[in-house]
């Protein structure tokens, strides 16, 4: 506890209800609706319309539009936030990225600000700006057409095409990854700049130049003037916000427009001295990060770690208070929750309700293996217990060695007092598998979370995390039809692995699933490759390059391999009913011989109507993954080591490897209505079980199904897992019941589980929030991965939620789902 | 007035559908299906005709689409040059996207849909794109726009 001392690590003195400045900014942020935004849109497609493709190198041209844009964004102050600084043009607001995603949406222009799903604001100017001006540009340009182009629509894309079996992200962004906004805050970008001049002159001095070193000259320019952009824009921010304070009356307000302009006067310019300056640096660089790249996971990092220095100082010399420090550090939540991702509405079956999720992390252990929990940990802590917002995503790593247990508790404290929030990673584990993987061990030890669950030694690791989304019951329907699935009808979709009814061991089945798997796989990352081969020609980062460790010792962008480690990630939709399913016919038709392979095919294609015994049978009897049945480990351990087999003998487009995980956003909803039914029992069109966590109901005891999931083998999951668990009725204030919950975390990470988070919430409750939106309309629940309102979520979403096995935390035994809503089961028939 | 009259086409227009579908099944869904089409695209190169406001969406555009079933039962083809458009039955050589139904069902629906969603369709398998995403994207726009906008579109 050196670093901690805090009289009260629960700083329960500091509340919202006496805080006017964070109660009002929380409340109209959590009240605001969203807004498109189309500056970011306009400029940069003003800056390529106005300077067609020369003789300059693609990652100059596009550092220049990054500047054009910083160096013309209009300077914002919308309320009284303490940072200056905004994602947008709006108060929340949508940005539109062109060149990646941004045309998803141009069928809705008209539609968009009334749609039933999420609606996003959008003037008619606007949208007409949209449709005359700026798409048009873009229609053979963005990243997509351009692969499609340069492969001639390659077989993999048209696979990807079809939505059901992969989703390949590369398409949409450079994403999903943790910068290393400590450089900004410790050198400025004036010390960055100067390092890329120098070694700029370098390259220069050497004559007449390689292609490598053409290429480094390029990069170094690129990232200076990308950098140089930043410096302006804060250099905006400093001018307005003076002008501000000379028309203002009210002196706190008129106080606060100086402060800003006197930290963006500085920073980031040069080295952040206070507290205050490290923070409006922090987001200055989050901000500039957007406007190169699309707002999807680009996550701070570990900001109890990176910004504790500058807290301390000021603490100790008397400058900062811990209430000043708290409204700092709510007003940078805020922030991080200025911004949404633009998405069609049918994408919102897909990836509903999620925010930007930009991961912040807290906690573990330092690069030397000790306890680095501070007074910081715990006033984010208090902000993020006080808050409940969607974003930032909240991480609390746990070491449990290391960490102290009042630590352990405090973050079990917080997630029930939130309900959701943060979610509980392991650092024994997680820093074995990253050390497994290639960092080193002050490296592995430096980890922070990427959007939902990913780990990526922060600054160092260009992980891609995201990359691919493989739906593992696609690749299973494609073994049960022989190459074929239900919804896309009699096509040969892969190859004709054989007809199952003619397989006369479990063997056989398995060989023709893994098949499928490793051909599924292989298209999947044959795109991700040649998407990134794109990225390297038209859009290189030299912006988020100039802030990570590597590209700049290098002169190589990101995009190309500049970072210390490089990998790409993959994760898997359906991972408990696939596994279930391999356990079902393995038991039902090759030991136990309760059917034929025909029979169960022939009850599958009539979604178990007049099959309602053997229906039964399967949900009941077969083994599920989440019990200690030795088929279920065995299947399920077999299946993580067989993935991350395959993935770890895939290289990507920077030489790095694929890296599987397991977690699926609000996929495992979306993809479950296109499936057929399934041999554990799940109907046909129902949601799967999210990321790795056991079907819903599978697992009666919650110490099993701990069990089940940490003995998975965990150094093959170095793309992170999230498990999904629920606690009904969990009393904070209740030492006993906190204990009994940390307890349990602790036990599971022992046993080698990577990640859980937590929904504190009773079926009937979640019954009542679906029926009854309105009367919980700040609900803030976990889905796979990331945080979302509970009222944003499809329905599909919100029922997988409902349905999620409930324990008892005393007991650790399961509730019985309500009787009247067992329809909702997705092994029971509507 | 024009926005009653607009309307008022649209409502008997969706209400037909079923009797439309009836009359597909005795004259044969494919031939009926394409000359439906026929008539939306040919609906819609006229409004390019008479409104100069939702003509400005084809100037300097340049595009060929092919509207087809997947069995190639029937097929008709759009092009967008010179800020014209010109409809045709059957298929022509390098489109920038070939739009794939699954069926003439798929086909109906998507076209009498309150909501066509192409992203929807594709997630539904009822259909296959080959080509260029972003031309039928601006072809979505471009429809849902004069069925959302059409009194406002024919004023101007």
């Amino acid at each position: 506890m050196g670093l901690v001392t805090l009289k009260d690590i629960r700083l329960k003195e500091y509340g919202l209800g006496d805080r006017e400045l964070l109660k009002g900014l929380r409340d109209s942020a959590v009240r605001a609706k969203p807004e498109v935004c189309i500056e970011r849109a306009r400029y940069i497609t003003r800056y390529y319309k106005d300077n067609p493709e020369g003789g300059e190198p693609a990652i100059v041209r596009y550092a220049k539009a990054v500047n054009h844009f910083l160096s013309n964004k209009e300077p914002l102050f919308f309320d009284g936030n303490l940072l200056a600084g905004t994602t947008t043009s709006k108060y929340f607001g949508a940005p539109v990225y062109p060149e990646f995603t941004g045309m998803t949406i141009w069928p809705e222009l008209d539609t968009i600000s009334a749609r039933d799903k999420n609606p996003l604001k959008l003037s008619e100017e606007d949208a007409q700006m949209l449709n005359l001006d700026i798409y048009p540009y873009w229609m053979e340009m963005n990243v997509l057409e351009k692969t499609r182009e340069k492969y001639k629509n390659p077989a993999p894309m048209k696979l990807f095409e079809r939505i059901v079996f992969f989703l390949a992200s590369k398409a949409g962004c450079i994403s999903h990854t943790v910068p290393c906004y400590r450089a900004v805050l410790e050198k400025g970008l004036d010390g960055l700049l100067a390092e890329a001049s120098k070694k700029e002159k370098a390259v220069r001095g050497k004559g007449t130049l390689s292609n490598e070193e053409q290429s480094s000259l390029a990069f170094y320019q690129a990232a200076r003037i990308a950098l140089e952009g930043i410096k302006n824009y804060a250099w905006s921010l400093s001018k307005k916000a003076a002008e501000l304070a000379s028309k203002e009356r009210d002196p706190g307000k008129k106080a606060n427009y100086e402060a800003m302009a006197a930290v963006c006067a500085r920073v980031p310019a040069r080295p952040a001295r206070s507290f205050r300056e490290a923070v409006n640096a922090l987001w200055i660089a989050q901000v500039a990060v957007h406007a190169e790249n699309i707002n999807m996971a680009i996550s701070p990092g570990r900001l109890d770690q990176i910004l504790y220095p500058y807290y301390k100082k000021d603490i100790d010399n008397g400058t900062l208070t811990v209430k000043e420090a708290i409204d700092l550090v709510g007003c940078l939540w805020l922030k991080l929750n200025d911004n949404t991702n633009l998405v069609p509405e049918t994408a919102e079956e897909l990836f509903g309700g999620a925010g930007t999720v930009p991961a912040v992390t807290v906690g573990g252990v330092d690069v030397n293996g000790k306890d680095a929990v501070n007074d910081l940990t715990y006033v984010m802590l208090r902000v993020t217990e006080l808050f409940k917002t969607r974003d930032p995503s909240m991480n609390a790593r746990y070491h449990y060695e290391e960490n102290s247990r009042e630590y352990r508790d405090r973050v079990a404290e917080v997630i029930v007092n939130t309900k959701s929030v943060p979610a509980f990673h392991n650092d024994v584990v997680d820093i074995d598998v990253l050390g497994k993987h290639g960092a080193t061990l002050e490296h592995a030890r430096d980890y922070a979370v990427i959007g939902c669950v990913e780990l990526a030694s922060a600054g160092r690791s260009y992980d891609a995390s995201s990359s691919i989304m493989l739906n593992l019951v696609s690749v299973l329907e494609l073994a049960l039809y022989n190459g074929r699935r239900p919804v896309t009808g009699d096509e040969v979709i892969s190859f004709e692995s054989g007809d199952p009814a003619s397989f006369t061991g479990f063997e056989m089945f398995r060989d023709a699933f893994q098949k499928q798997l490793a051909w599924v796989i292989d298209k999947a990352v044959d795109l991700n490759n040649m998407f990134g081969t794109v990225y390297q020609e038209i859009l290189p980062t030299p912006l988020l390059s100039a802030l990570f460790e590597g590209p700049m010792e290098s002169g190589k962008d990101l995009i190309f391999g500049g970072a210390l480690y490089n990998a790409s990630g993959a994760t898997h939709i359906g991972f408990a009913d696939t596994v279930d399913s391999l356990n079902a016919v393995e038991k039902a038709v090759f030991i136990d011989k309760i059917c034929t392979f025909a029979e169960l095919q022939q009850a599958l294609k009539a979604d178990f109507k007049g099959h309602e015994k053997l229906h039964a049978w399967l949900v009941n009897k077969a083994p599920k993954y989440g019990t200690a049945d030795p088929v279920a480990v065995r299947n399920s351990q077999a299946l993580v080591a067989y993935l991350h087999q395959l993935y770890q003998g895939r290289e990507n487009y920077r030489g790095g490897k694929y890296r599987p995980g397991f977690w699926s956003m609000t996929n495992h909803a979306g993809q479950g209505k296109l499936s057929g039914a399934l041999p554990n029992g799940r109907m046909a069109s129902r949601v799967f079980a999210s990321g790795i966590t056991p079907a819903s109901q599978a697992a009666a005891e919650v110490d099993a199904c701990l069990k089940a999931v940490g003995g998975l083998p965990n150094d093959c999951i170095p793309g992170g897992e999230a498990l999904n668990l629920k606690y009904p009725r969990v009393d904070a204030g209740d030492p006993e019941d906190i204990k009994k919950f940390g307890s349990a975390v602790e036990a599971y990470f022992q046993s080698g589980g990577l990640h859980v988070q937590f929904n504190i919430m009773s079926y009937d409750m979640l019954i009542d929030a679906k029926k009854n939106p309105d009367k919980y309309p700040e609900l803030l629940v976990r889905v796979s991965g990331y945080s979302a309102y509970f009222k944003d979520l499809n329905d599909a979403m919100k029922d997988e939620i409902i349905t999620r096995t409930a324990y008892d935390v005393r007991t650790g035994k399961r509730e019985e789902f309500p009787e009247e809503h067992r329809d909702m089961l997705p092994f029971e028939p509507a | 007035m024009l926005e009653k009259i607009w309307h008022f086409m649209l409502f008997r227009f969706m209400r037909a559908r079923k009797a439309l579908e009836k009359i597909a099944d005795l004259l044969g869904p494919a031939h009926f299906t394409e000359d439906m089409l026929l008539l939306l695209l040919d609906g819609m190169g006229l409004m390019f005709l008479i409104s100069r406001r939702y003509r400005k969406n084809i100037e300097g555009f340049e595009g060929k689409y092919v509207f087809r079933s997947v069995d190639g039962s029937f097929a008709v083809s759009a092009t967008f040059r010179n800020g014209k458009m010109k409809v045709k039955r059957g298929e022509l050589d390098g489109p920038n996207i070939t739009v794939n139904f699954k069926n003439s069902h798929a086909l109906m629906n998507f076209l009498f849909s309150p909501k066509p969603d192409v992203l929807g369709a594709m997630l539904n398998q009822d259909v296959v794109l080959d080509g260029n995403l972003n031309y039928l994207y601006k072809f979505a726009y471009m429809a849902n726009h004069v069925r959302l906008k059409g009194p406002e579109l024919l004023e101007g």
